[in-house]
């Protein structure tokens, strides 16, 4: 079997996909038009205009060939298995660069991704990374990771967000989430494996009392038990439940670097979708940040009797970047109208996320509802020493504590001995931190305060989780081989935040 | 030779020296600690009761568009 393989601009990539679909799928003319202006233009339309192409085909894709083998090959009517690979480079490209040693560092630089297109008519687009870089609008930070593949015979890698169209057969929107998720994680980190759709309906069969094909869909529940199985910690929110602290919940895993699973309802839609990042805040949005209204009683009247305004930067209502298999990559959207995009399709109309789950790190016992609880509470007690009518603005994350000391070691607008201090204590895997600043430092990108908490103690007593605090002068932390806190003065000033859990592509 | 590049203990040494090291351990501190015990066993119980709600629903909604 030979592989034809095309480069082509984008003034020229409609004629070469409409031949491709003909050739490589065995359709008539009118369904590829078809098939291109419903499914598979809009694709590219968000790609730069000056992007070359290189088409590949046919292309043995692992995932549909997945799915053929378990699936479409049962059918009666036969199913072509192969794909047509079309690989992404901006700017011009030539075939030579390909043959020539001396271009592989430009080939690599210019290699932005690639789409996968599947014979499972209307649903086209698979497998496909693509990089940020290459979008007209790349204004967000948000989760990627590393893939490697083979182009023309050349390894390549790009960074982005795995994402997919679902079949609608063997993958609904639930299977190619808990995919396109498994697939982030297993590029990302060495403890989690890629799954197939085969190994996600495998997994699933164990604990559903119905078929998985042609599927019908999956109940949050099971997509949480599937991401459990496949090693992580995952952990379920409801908006029903948390009410006013929902959306601010969501925001602290996603400026954690988590990657959401997300639900999306009205009376008769019910969808899913990943959560992966955002917009940065402009300063308006930031200046528009309203006071926080702590939904605990007791601990409203605490920060009221001393006038303290308290404002929390996961409260910043600003667009999120979403993966939705029903458009293409890198979606963004406020978090109270997660269906914009789908207007005006009256389906969609009022759309609300319902729940998400945070596929967390298996020892990440402290969820974020408990660090944050604990980190208001500690931020109103009298160690603290927050004085009347003070304003404070408060930013908490999720972090590895790798991360968190490989940044701060060459950060050189923190305090040295304050550094040292923090570098030189042991910390665990993953810390919560939060960050404590004003409107008109964080606009700057600055702090002037931190507390650092273990993420693997649940336990909140006798402030079991925390590691250390810097504020207004003063450095607390347990004793040495002690469980009695000590304070004493260390000025630690302004210093630059940690912005290293999501990239920017601005 | 080697070199000791760690400065913990001499920042600490020094604050000690200075005699700035403040034990939180006075009866005030205690009943810091004792408020904050309680209030974060309320939360605590709240947040058991959050977390079971949200898995129990999450069964009922299915997700396919």
């Amino acid at each position: 079997m030979q592989i034809k393989i095309e480069l082509c601009s984008k003034n020229d990539l409609e004629q070469v996909i409409l031949d491709k679909l003909q050739k490589t799928f065995n359709i008539t003319l009118d369904i590829a038009r078809r098939l291109y202006s419903k499914s598979i233009i809009k694709h590219f339309e968000q790609l730069e205009d000056d992007t070359s192409f290189i088409f590949e085909a046919p292309y043995v894709d692992k995932v549909y060939r997945d799915s053929y083998y378990n699936y479409f090959s049962s059918k009666n009517r036969p199913y072509k298995r192969d794909g047509i690979r079309i690989s992404i480079f901006k700017g011009l490209i030539a075939a030579e660069e390909f043959r020539d040693n001396n271009k592989r560092k430009e080939l690599l630089e210019k290699f932005m991704g690639f789409i996968v297109l599947r014979p499972t008519d209307p649903n086209l687009i698979g497998r496909s990374v693509i990089s940020p870089n290459v979008l007209k609008n790349k204004n967000f930070e948000i989760c990627v990771t590393n893939i490697r593949t083979t182009v023309n015979s050349i390894k390549l890698n790009v960074e982005g967000f795995p994402h997919s169209s679902q079949d609608s057969e063997t993958i609904s929107c639930a299977e190619t989430t808990i995919w396109s998720l498994m697939e982030y994680f297993s590029n990302r980190y060495a403890e989690y494996k890629s799954q197939l759709p085969s190994e996600i309906i495998q997994t699933l069969n164990r604990v559903s009392s119905e078929r998985q094909v042609p599927s019908k869909g999956l109940n949050i529940q099971q997509i949480s038990y599937a991401l459990r199985e496949f090693g992580l910690g995952t952990k379920i929110y409801s908006r029903a439940e948390y009410g006013n602290i929902f959306e601010n919940l969501l925001s602290c895993y996603v400026e954690s670097g988590i990657p959401l699973v997300i639900a999306m309802q009205n009376s008769t839609i019910g969808h899913a979708l990943l959560c992966i990042g955002h917009e940065p805040p402009t300063e308006d949005q930031i200046d528009n940040l309203q006071r926080k209204v702590f939904t605990n009683t007791r601990l409203r009247d605490k920060y009221n009797a001393k006038n303290i305004i308290v404002y929390d930067y996961n409260d910043i209502n600003e667009k999120y970047v979403f993966i939705d298999d029903n458009h293409p990559v890198y979606q963004t959207n406020f978090l109270n109208s997660p269906s914009a995009n789908y207007l005006p399709d009256p389906a969609w109309n009022n759309c609300q996320i319902t729940y998400f789950i945070a596929p967390l790190y298996t020892k990440v016992y402290l969820d974020a509802f408990m660090a944050q609880s604990y980190i208001y509470q500690f931020l109103i007690t009298p160690w603290i020493d927050l004085t009347d009518n003070t304003e404070i603005l408060v930013k908490i994350f999720l972090t590895s504590g790798r991360s968190f000391k490989d940044w701060l070691a060459t950060n050189s607008s923190f305090n040295n001995d304050v550094k040292d201090l923090i570098l030189e204590t042991a910390i665990p895997k993953f810390i919560w931190i939060a960050e404590l600043s004003t409107k008109a430092l964080i606009k700057q990108n600055k702090g002037n305060g931190i507390i650092v908490l273990d993420a693997t103690e649940a336990n909140t007593l006798d402030n079991k989780p925390l590691i250390m605090a810097s504020y207004k002068g003063n450095y607390i932390r347990f004793a040495p081989n002690s469980t009695k806190l000590e304070k004493f003065p260390l000025p630690l000033g302004d210093f630059s935040i940690y912005q290293n859990n999501l990239k920017s592509f601005i | 030779m080697t070199e000791t590049i760690s400065n913990s203990d001499k920042i600490i040494r020094r604050l000690q020296d200075e005699g700035k090291i403040e034990s939180l351990d006075k009866q005030e501190d205690l009943d810091a600690i004792i408020e904050m015990n309680e209030e974060m066993e309320i939360v605590s119980r709240e947040y058991q009761i959050k977390d079971k709600n949200s898995q129990i629903s999450a069964s009922t909604v299915i997700l396919t568009d």
